[in-house]
């Protein structure tokens, strides 16, 4: 199985549409595809291609300490160790466990001599499969609630990927990251094979790009970009870095009406472009 | 005016430090386009401060014109990484045990950090029974200051590629800009409705959503919206390129009500004047006049 993580750094500027277009080809050219939404925090695939989440397959969760107060005995060995300050004890009293703060370590339950932190699993993501058709999956993955580290939810929901992947005897698995360069957007591009990142042709697209192709750098991905809205703005911005970089820009995508409408009406799997 | 009555109706008046935030879920809908160009029309009656927020893909500066020279650059350290002292190490393997992001493997007997999955905890350093792990802290990011900028000044940050702890950087960039002496901070959010947006949102006085009319923008606001009502923020809503489809747009604005600040068009002409580095403010585009009388609402809006 061929796996292929498509990101750009800048947001909207096509990495929902061009990985849609991407598996469009693919299937045309008889492949089994999964396409991974990657965007825990504002996941779209699934519009683009008219579907509805309806029931998650799995669900994420995140570990958080409670505390048992027949057992503890105030000590505050717990408090003293936790480096994100998410235990805070008044003189005397029961240590208070911030969940906002808390990272999920695990270090307070291991530590605490009298066993008195119990485990508590809140869920912080799902996950959720389409079949488009036979040859062509969507497994997205969303967060639930308000949840600041969304990194763990992808490399999580990477698993649950991997195991249907291998199951459907896929050839392709697509991974749609987020915007930025976060630690979700990183969970999600480590492992693949080959990395395209998508940009526009404007200063703002370069700027973005020229961080992006620094970060696949750091993690020794293949990469090619994507360079979509052609001819919109500057194309020599981008001609440019790819040039210095050494980097094919492997596809072009003038802008197109036609995309915008597909877009919209959630047809997206229909059209076929590249 | 009915939403002007609505929204200042909703907002605490005594202030007179005010901070808005622009937010919007999906990314490339206009977010910075609308930051920058409000803050150079704010910029004409308050004292303002502009912050990017964006630590990712940092782009004010490029809409307000400005590719780099900035007048500081301070290097800052958010996050810790847990250094391995080979001489001390016996292989025990406690940290790869303990360490409950799986950033630990054993190689030939030996621990090897991957850092894209520590997340900083130290719980490594404390389990460690030869106290070969120590914590060191690492260069994260960049917080970048531009004193003066069509009148006002930038504060902006980059995370170096690679690294993490994006929320922790905007909380060192708003303390900063707290220095400062404003009446009005504008700070422009990144994409997303995780760490970063949580950490520029905190605190704020008004959410300015902005959004497109299509189901990826109207879905990507509602995944921001529980986050400006987690922190109890009042909020207008702006549809961007509300044009490229009237149907979704009248459905958005039916959703917003009394919440809907103004919507702006579609023009392909905005990518050639950003190719330029020229703000939006600066030229004479039809969405010049657009973006103005969203600052007229927003201006009564203000203490």
């Amino acid at each position: 199985m061929v796996q292929i993580g498509i990101t750009g750094g800048k947001g909207g500027t096509g990495k929902s549409t061009f990985s849609i277009l991407l598996a469009n080809k693919l299937r045309e050219a008889g492949k089994r595809v999964i396409l991974f939404d990657a965007d825990v925090e504002c996941p779209n695939d699934y519009l683009l291609l008219g579907q509805r989440l309806e029931f998650s397959k799995t669900k994420i969760y995140a570990r958080f300490p409670k505390i048992d107060k027949k057992k503890c005995l105030k000590c505050g060995i717990c408090v003293r160790n936790c480096r994100s300050n998410a235990i805070f004890q008044a003189p005397g009293e029961f240590p208070i466990f911030l969940h906002e703060l808390c990272s999920g370590c695990g270090l307070c339950w291991h530590l605490c001599p009298q066993q008195a932190i119990k485990i508590e699993k809140k869920i912080i993501g799902e996950v959720f499969k389409n079949k488009i058709d036979k040859d062509f999956y969507l497994v997205t993955s969303r967060s639930v609630g308000i949840v600041d580290e969304t990194g763990p939810i992808v490399s999580k929901a990477k698993q649950y990927v991997w195991s249907l992947a291998k199951k459907l005897k896929a050839d392709y698995l697509l991974t749609d990251t987020a915007v930025g360069m976060h630690c979700g957007v990183i969970r999600a591009l480590i492992g693949v094979d080959l990395a395209y990142a998508v940009t526009e042709p404007t200063p703002l697209g370069a700027h973005d790009l020229e961080l992006m192709l620094k970060l696949l750098k750091i993690l020794k991905l293949p990469t090619k970009i994507v360079l979509n809205q052609y001819g919109l703005g500057k194309n020599h911005f981008i001609e440019k870095i790819a040039r210095e970089n050494n980097i094919d820009i492997k596809y072009k995508i003038p802008h197109s009406k036609k995309v915008v409408d597909f877009y919209s009406r959630g047809k997206l799997g229909e059209l076929i472009l590249l | 005016m009915e939403v002007v009555l609505y929204l200042k109706n909703k907002i605490r008046m005594k202030k007179t430090k005010f901070k808005i935030v622009i937010a919007s879920g999906k990314g490339g809908v206009g977010k910075s386009m609308l930051a920058s160009s409000l803050s150079m029309l704010l910029a004409k009656s308050k004292k303002i401060i502009a912050v990017d927020c964006d630590v990712d893909a940092p782009n004010f500066h490029l809409w307000l014109g400005q590719n780099g020279r900035w007048d500081k650059i301070e290097k800052i350290s958010v996050s810790e990484r847990p250094v391995i002292d080979f001489k001390k190490c016996t292989g025990c393997g406690q940290c790869i045990k303990i360490c409950a992001f799986g950033a630990f493997k054993l190689k030939k007997g030996k621990p090897v950090l991957n850092k894209f999955f520590c997340e900083g905890c130290g719980a490594c350093e404390i389990i460690c029974p030869s106290k070969a792990i120590s914590m060191k802290k690492v260069k994260n990011a960049e917080i970048r200051i531009k004193k003066e900028i069509n009148g006002f000044p930038l504060i902006s940050a980059q995370l170096y590629p690679g690294e993490t702890g994006s929320g922790k950087i905007v909380d060192q960039i708003k303390e900063k800009a707290e220095k400062f002496d404003y009446e009005v901070m504008i700070l422009d959010a990144p994409g997303g409705s995780g760490c970063p947006v949580i950490a520029a949102l905190n605190g704020a006085d008004f959410a300015l959503l902005v959004t497109e009319p299509t189901p990826s923008g109207f879905s990507d606001i509602k995944r921001v919206l529980p986050v400006v009502d987690h922190f109890g923020i009042p909020y207008g809503l702006v549809i961007n390129k509300w044009d490229i489809n009237p149907e979704w747009s009248e459905k958005i604005e039916k959703w917003a009500g009394k919440k809907l600040l103004g919507r702006i068009s579609y023009d392909k002409k905005i990518f050639q004047a950003i190719a330029k580095l020229r703000p939006i403010i600066e030229t004479n585009l039809p969405v010049k006049k657009e973006i103005k009388k969203i600052y007229l609402k927003l201006r009564k809006i203000l203490p």
